[in-house]
């Protein structure tokens, strides 16, 4: 993470949100999972394996990222290349959103808050769902107003 | 929890996350008309186009846009902006990274990148656009300064 000024290499903007989609299904089974006590145990080892992909995702960026060697090695080339390259910093702030969400729900989940993995679980699906869905990049939008708040002195 | 209330728990999640998707997809890029804004001191905003400090507005419009680092979308609304540009004599574009210029964005109470002011040809705000710019707003901008 660099605050210098110098453009980083564009990225397909493509790859980004294919990783969205699975992550979104993977949370959306994780609620499934977390909504029953019986299955606590599973929900909790899915959302950790999510929480580390997306630790991955927000330290080396998303084109060294599984999800995003996948698109790279078998989607991509079937697919006409992109309008236009996207700077890989946004959505590589956005693995950082999904990182504290996720991480926030497997906290609760260890001290059993009611639901509270679920709840965690949920916003993470809904900001990874919009991103996969309608290309809106949660983190990306409000990282100007989380910084006034001084949540995040630098990036 | 019974079955039926897990799906239906997950159906409403689905529904939840659609219907947000499509309200800001509906609202994001749209003009918001501002009466009586401040007029932009360029020399604050420290605005820098291809290399050279900006000292001037546009012949009948300025669009001045907010971006940021982390802004996936602001790269696509530079590009409407600077087609206008060249296609149109008497209006700039300005961009600004405000990335590490917390100031502005307080100033300006800007909340998500990008946000575009509309700037009339003395600098005064006269609308301000939050989020990614639709190409018809845009056109309506334009109208509105006669051109």
């Amino acid at each position: 993470m660099t605050t210098s000024t110098q453009k980083p290499a564009g990225i397909d903007p493509r790859g980004p949100r294919f990783g969205a989609a699975i992550t979104s299904v993977l949370l959306l089974i994780t609620v499934f999972l977390a909504l029953d006590t019986a299955n606590a145990t599973s929900a909790f080892v899915l959302l950790s394996f999510i929480t580390a992909l997306f630790a991955v995702g927000a330290i080396f960026g998303n084109s060294k990222h599984p999800y995003g060697l996948i698109f790279k090695k078998l989607v991509r080339p079937n697919l006409a290349p992109p309008k236009e390259l996207e700077d890989p910093r946004p959505p590589q702030f956005a693995q950082l959103i999904g990182f504290i969400v996720a991480g926030i729900g497997l906290v609760l989940g260890v001290f059993a808050v009611p639901y509270g993995l679920a709840i965690a679980a949920s916003a993470a699906f809904i900001a990874a769902f919009l991103n996969a869905a309608f290309a809106f990049c949660l983190g990306c939008q409000i990282y100007v107003g989380l910084q006034r708040l001084g949540l995040f002195r630098k990036f | 929890m019974t079955i039926e209330l897990k799906i239906g728990l997950i159906l409403a999640l689905l529904v939840l996350a659609t219907a947000a998707g499509l309200i800001w997809k509906a609202r994001t890029g749209l003009a918001k008309q501002i009466d009586s804004g401040e007029i932009i001191d360029l020399a604050e905003i420290a605005a820098v186009k291809d290399g050279q400090p900006v000292t001037k507005f546009g012949e009948k419009v300025t669009f001045l846009q907010f971006s940021s680092q982390v802004c996936s979308q602001c790269v696509q609304t530079a590009r409407l902006l600077h087609e206008l540009e060249n296609n149109y004599d008497d209006v700039l574009h300005v961009e600004v990274d405000i990335t590490n210029r917390i100031d502005l964005a307080n100033k300006f109470n800007i909340l998500q990148t990008p946000t575009t002011l509309v700037l009339d040809k003395n600098g005064r705000i006269t609308s301000r656009i939050g989020g990614a710019a639709k190409a018809q707003t845009l056109q309506d901008e334009l109208g509105s300064f006669q051109i």
